[in-house]
């Protein structure tokens, strides 16, 4: 590993992202490791060396990473480690600042897009809104452009005429 | 100041030039100090004996002296038992202080205490009635605690059989050998150490030299077992040591992560770790050895009360106004490493002394 190919403003850097605070009193003492689940099933998986690469400013290494993605929140990490990382946040920043690198897995980019242009990821129909009224709860609504008002979305450009059919 | 010890018991007060509280390691070296710069003190101890912690400590050498300084307390207090000069009250408590001057008036307390087996030194002397201190200058020489293994609750201590603390180990190995078939043995580093989850986000700089040096014996005692060594980094001790460990390395089986968990296995405590491969696995052990380590004394906030200290380093004491901090007390140190601090406390309440003379006891200190 080369000094110079390293970015010690990399860790800076995701310290300021909201969850990435944790970073910089990582110790390396992998009780993260010990406990991940993910780590079991995908030997590859390791969460120390991931927070390592990241605190030595491997950025490029660490952001192209598919491995990053692959973290699923159990949060079994920030519940063992003895420093306060919250790993799992940590990574969820890297995540971020992945994916503004333009690194996000095309199943992420695509579930971004579905959640901009209808609002939500699963289906919401007649059946949730009465199961809600039920509950007090006023209905949620069904139009995507409600959605993406709230999100400060453009509205997607019409369709051409014909792709509706 | 030991031939009046034996009037003072009777008396309600006395004057002396520096009065050290806390009769371990520390204390007694910084009195041994202070009486070859010819300065009397008054070491009180609120237990029986003196000593301290590292009384119970047995020695770690092999072929050759391991330089784990245990001997260095049988050192100590055979010198200070040979230097008539010398006094210390036993089973005496600080309980109060208030400013007099540039120094201290001192109350202290008998304690009731159990006797212990062993004789008491020519210069111990039990605290029989409360007791004002006119002092000059006061040395803090309360020692430390050890990390209490239960709040580590996910590596098992007092609910795994099979789990103890290094201290546990080295009673085990001072009477004679490891306890019943242990073969596969394990080690967990910075137990209460290096740990902000736990607010203790400090080394203790001890616990790796211990935790080896009691490997290496226990291999030594055993030659069949195998140590597993658990860690995030080791400790410098110098150049000696570097040549040691690196024997150690060879010897022993170094496995640079913490483990996640230990929980009742088949045969013994299992622990749950980060192998060398980052990935996670299992391993049976006969015996996990938690290195627990050192703490803020008890007494810490009640000592910054008494003499309007601010608290020091992680709830450490640090000393102001005439009131100095020796060993332990003030951070993590071995026993070689309080030795030298309590030395050089004392020669700064000398100093102190000397920049002082309306103390009670500066006559004697220009004299």
């Amino acid at each position: 590993m080369r000094l110079n190919d390293c970015d010690p403003g990399f860790k800076q850097e995701i310290a300021r992202q909201p969850g990435g605070e944790g970073i910089k009193t990582c110790f390396a003492c992998a009780a993260c490791t010990a406990r991940c689940p993910v780590g079991s099933l995908k030997p590859e998986y390791d969460p120390r060396r991931l927070i390592r690469l990241a605190l030595l400013g491997r950025r490029q290494e660490v952001l192209s990473s598919p491995l990053i993605w692959l973290c699923c929140s159990c949060q079994n990490c920030s519940e063992v480690c003895p420093q306060d990382v919250r790993c799992a946040e940590v990574l969820t920043a890297i995540k971020n600042l992945a994916a503004k690198a333009g690194h996000a897995p095309p199943s992420g980019s695509a579930m971004a897009r579905q959640l901009a242009s209808h609002g939500r990821l699963l289906e919401v129909g007649e059946f949730e809104n009465d199961k809600r009224a039920e509950l007090g709860l006023p209905p949620v609504s069904e139009e995507p452009g409600d959605y993406q008002a709230l999100l400060g979305l453009q509205p997607e450009a019409p369709r051409p005429a014909g792709e509706e059919a | 100041m030991g031939g009046c010890l034996e009037e003072i018991i009777f008396l309600s007060a006395l004057d002396t030039p520096v009065l050290i509280i806390g009769g371990g390691v520390a204390g007694l070296a910084a009195a041994l100090e202070l009486d070859r710069r010819g300065l009397p003190s008054l070491l009180v101890e609120k237990g029986p004996r003196l000593g301290g912690q590292a009384r119970g400590f047995c020695c770690k050498a092999l072929e050759a002296c391991a330089r784990c300084g245990a001997c260095r307390v049988g050192d100590l207090l055979q010198q200070a038992a040979q230097r008539p000069a010398l006094g210390a009250l036993t089973q005496a408590l600080a309980v109060n202080a208030q400013r007099q001057g540039a120094g201290w008036e001192v109350t202290l307390i008998p304690q009731e205490s159990r006797q212990p087996d062993t004789p008491a030194l020519a210069l111990e002397r039990p605290l029989r009635e409360r007791l004002l201190a006119r002092t000059g200058a006061v040395i803090l020489a309360v020692g430390h605690q050890v990390f209490e293994a239960r709040k580590k609750s996910r590596l098992g201590y007092g609910r795994v059989p099979g789990v103890m603390t290094a201290g546990e180990l080295e009673e085990a190995l001072a009477k004679g050998g490891l306890p019943g078939q242990a073969r596969r043995l394990a080690f967990i580093q910075c137990v209460g150490s290096r740990d902000q989850a736990l607010g203790r986000l400090y080394c203790s700089r001890v616990c790796c030299g211990f935790a080896l040096r009691l490997a290496r014996l226990a291999r030594h005692l055993e030659p069949a077992s195998q140590v597993t060594f658990f860690h995030m980094d080791v400790q410098d001790y110098g150049q000696a040591w570097r040549a040691d460990l690196s024997e150690m390395r060879a010897d022993l089986r170094f496995i640079r992560a913490i483990p996640g968990e230990v929980r009742p296995g088949v045969g013994g405590p299992l622990a749950v770790f980060a192998g060398p491969d980052g990935q996670p696995q299992e391993e049976e052990f006969d015996l996990v050895v938690l290195a627990t380590g050192l703490e803020p004394p008890v007494a810490a906030p009640a000592l910054c009360e008494m003499f309007g200290l601010a608290p020091g380093p992680h709830g450490f004491l640090a000393g102001g106004g005439g009131v100095l901090v020796a060993g332990t007390a003030g951070g993590p140190r071995s026993i070689t490493e309080s030795i030298e601090h309590a030395a050089q406390a004392a020669a700064q309440a000398a100093e102190y002394l000397l920049a002082a003379p309306a103390s009670p006891a500066g006559e004697v200190a220009h004299a």
